[in-house]
């Protein structure tokens, strides 16, 4: 019974950052910005909807609003941001992150800083029941993304990655389109959040931290760039990956770090050998 | 007037500390130009290995910075060779260096963490306090705005003097024509990285000293020393040093105004205006890819 919980309790986590995965392939994969900010869209959907619960709204309104506020983030991160190539992208909207942490730890009247929020609701009491929720939402997300890399945005979305003056010569609004893939993207990363927050019923402000980064980068470019499947799969093989650590009996104290150690290596490994991931279509140029 | 005596100087040593930083990043992303984040974890390492030899193993001081040093520099050189070599084999654009810069980070973070344990670790000193102006600055702190000066200079000494800065400028400048005039950039690469991570782990012994140890300590100093850095000019070294100085000041000065728990949200603001609106910094000339 024991070994069920922890299945279903693996299979949750792997729901939700599939969906942050295959979110993040829309903004990186497909439309080639650099985004670094997912986890800081992440922890805003998470904030959002644990303060409105809590707050007395209907836990799906709240759920919805972490989505939006995510959004209009991830909008307003886009309007200036999206002019910026490749590395010069990347900082700018990890900066994004780090000032959203920053924000969580010090506005303390309404995150209560470093101590975190405690007793958030949960959606159902059941395990069981709540993956079938995150089940449904992650197929509903899998479905979203995958419409919209087969649809006419979509594909201008790959023609700015590939050839932005030429998208543009085509009389593309290719601003109108980079800032409507962020914004997508972070919609689905708030609700991606608000789900974690209403799971595991207590955030603090290490939920902007950079491990969970590496973890949706490994997850992205393991399973391949502008592959909606790749980011399914890539989500998957990482979170299965460490989980027999777990039974060689390393106290938690390494356990935690060396789950990071193997998310970095893969990384690295990934990087260096074999760019393009299992099913990506594109090099991360 | 106390108060604003005191702030300035706590301006000046943080800059003094950032600018360490900065110097290092900048002078690695001048040559290579990419963004070697993973420069923050030789930094944590180097403060590191120097509370082990110094503390747990009880080596003699001298010795136990020299080791860290030796250490520090080796560090930067085993990144290099292993991973940054490899990608730039296949051409692996400076977006790719940085995702592996940043994974190496996140991989020396955890392997310090495993090692050495999450609680925070002090070298234990003796620190007088002395009196400057009506504010104050212990004996650890003198010593760093000295060293980091003392450096600095060096620095520029030898990148504008030796043969080997030259060659780096050169290299640096462009890595085509150097290498038609015989340089060999994949050596001055090397050495750029020895010297980069030299000065990141004399940084890592200072902070060390002067404040506490923490396994995510470099990725904090790190922003600070990529924000001067981003601030001055990211792509040269004097830049580096001046944005990094500002950076402490307007920091320091600023918990005038806020609560002081907002240092680093100042740092992120600015390193966000920057990005927009000046990406060259104060110093740069070429505006890159707009």
């Amino acid at each position: 019974m024991a070994f069920i919980n922890y299945l279903i309790h693996l299979a949750i986590l792997i729901g939700i950052y599939s969906i942050l995965t295959v979110s993040l392939n829309l903004a990186v994969g497909f439309t080639g910005l650099l985004n670094m900010g997912h986890v800081g869209f992440f922890g805003i959907g998470a904030y959002t909807s644990a303060l409105l619960s809590l707050a007395g709204f209907p836990i799906w309104l709240s759920i919805l609003c972490g989505g939006l506020l995510a959004m209009i983030s991830g909008l307003l991160l886009a309007l200036p941001t999206t002019r910026l190539k490749g590395d010069y992208l990347a900082l700018a909207t990890l900066g994004f992150t780090f000032i959203m942490g920053s924000v969580a730890r010090n506005w303390t009247d309404v995150t209560r800083g470093a101590l975190g929020i405690p007793g958030i609701p949960k959606i159902v009491k059941g395990n069981p029941e709540f993956l079938v929720i995150v089940l449904i939402i992650a197929a509903i997300t899998y479905f979203v993304f995958w419409k919209i890399s087969k649809s006419r945005f979509g594909k201008t979305c790959e023609a700015i990655r590939d050839d932005e003056l030429a998208a543009k010569m085509l009389g593309k609004d290719t601003f109108k389109h980079k800032i409507a893939a962020l914004g997508i993207s972070a919609f689905f990363a708030g609700i991606g959040g608000a789900l974690f927050a209403h799971y595991i019923t207590f955030i603090d402000p290490s939920i902007f931290g950079i491990g969970d980064l590496i973890l949706l980068f490994s997850m992205l470019i393991v399973g391949g760039l502008a592959s909606v499947k790749g980011s399914a799969i890539g989500t998957i093989i990482l979170f299965l990956l460490p989980e027999p650590l777990r039974f060689i009996g390393f106290p938690s104290s390494i356990l935690g770090p060396m789950r990071e150690i193997i998310f970095a290596l893969i990384l690295l490994l990934i990087l260096i050998y074999r760019p393009k991931g299992f099913f990506g279509r594109v090099d991360l140029a | 007037m106390a108060i604003a005596t005191q702030l300035i100087l706590n301006g000046i040593i943080a800059g003094a500390i950032y600018a360490l930083v900065a110097s290092g990043f900048s002078l690695i992303y001048s040559v290579t130009k990419f963004m070697h984040f993973a420069h923050g974890a030789v930094l944590a390492l180097g403060a590191y290995l120097m509370y082990s030899f110094a503390v747990i193993l009880g080596l003699n001081f001298w010795l136990a910075i020299l080791l860290t040093l030796v250490c520090s520099g080796f560090a930067g050189v085993v990144m290099d060779q292993l991973v940054y070599k490899q990608l730039r084999k296949r051409k692996a654009s400076g977006a790719v260096l940085l995702i592996a810069s940043i994974a190496l980070m996140t991989l020396i973070t955890s392997l310090i963490l495993a090692f050495w344990g999450a609680d925070v670790k002090t070298v234990p000193t003796v620190n007088p306090v002395f009196d400057f102006l009506g504010a104050r600055i212990t004996l650890t702190q003198i010593i760093i705005v000295v060293v980091s000066v003392v450096l600095l200079l060096g620095l520029w000494l030898l990148m504008k003097k030796t043969k080997l800065g030259k060659a780096m400028r050169a290299v640096a400048d462009n890595k085509d024509v150097a290498m038609t005039v015989g340089i060999n950039p994949e050596r001055i690469y090397t050495y750029t990285f020895i010297i980069g991570s030299f000065l990141a782990g004399v940084a890592g012994i200072l902070i060390g000293i002067e404040q506490n140890l923490y396994p995510q300590m470099g990725l904090s100093l790190v922003i600070k020393g990529f924000t001067g850095a981003v601030i001055g000019s990211l792509a040269s070294v004097p830049g580096a040093v001046l944005g990094s100085f500002i950076l402490g000041l307007v920091e320091n000065i600023g918990i005038w105004w806020l609560p002081s728990g907002y240092k680093d949200a100042i740092a992120f603001v600015l390193l966000f205006i920057f990005l927009l609106f000046r990406p060259s910094g104060l110093l740069g000339v070429k505006v890159r890819e707009v």
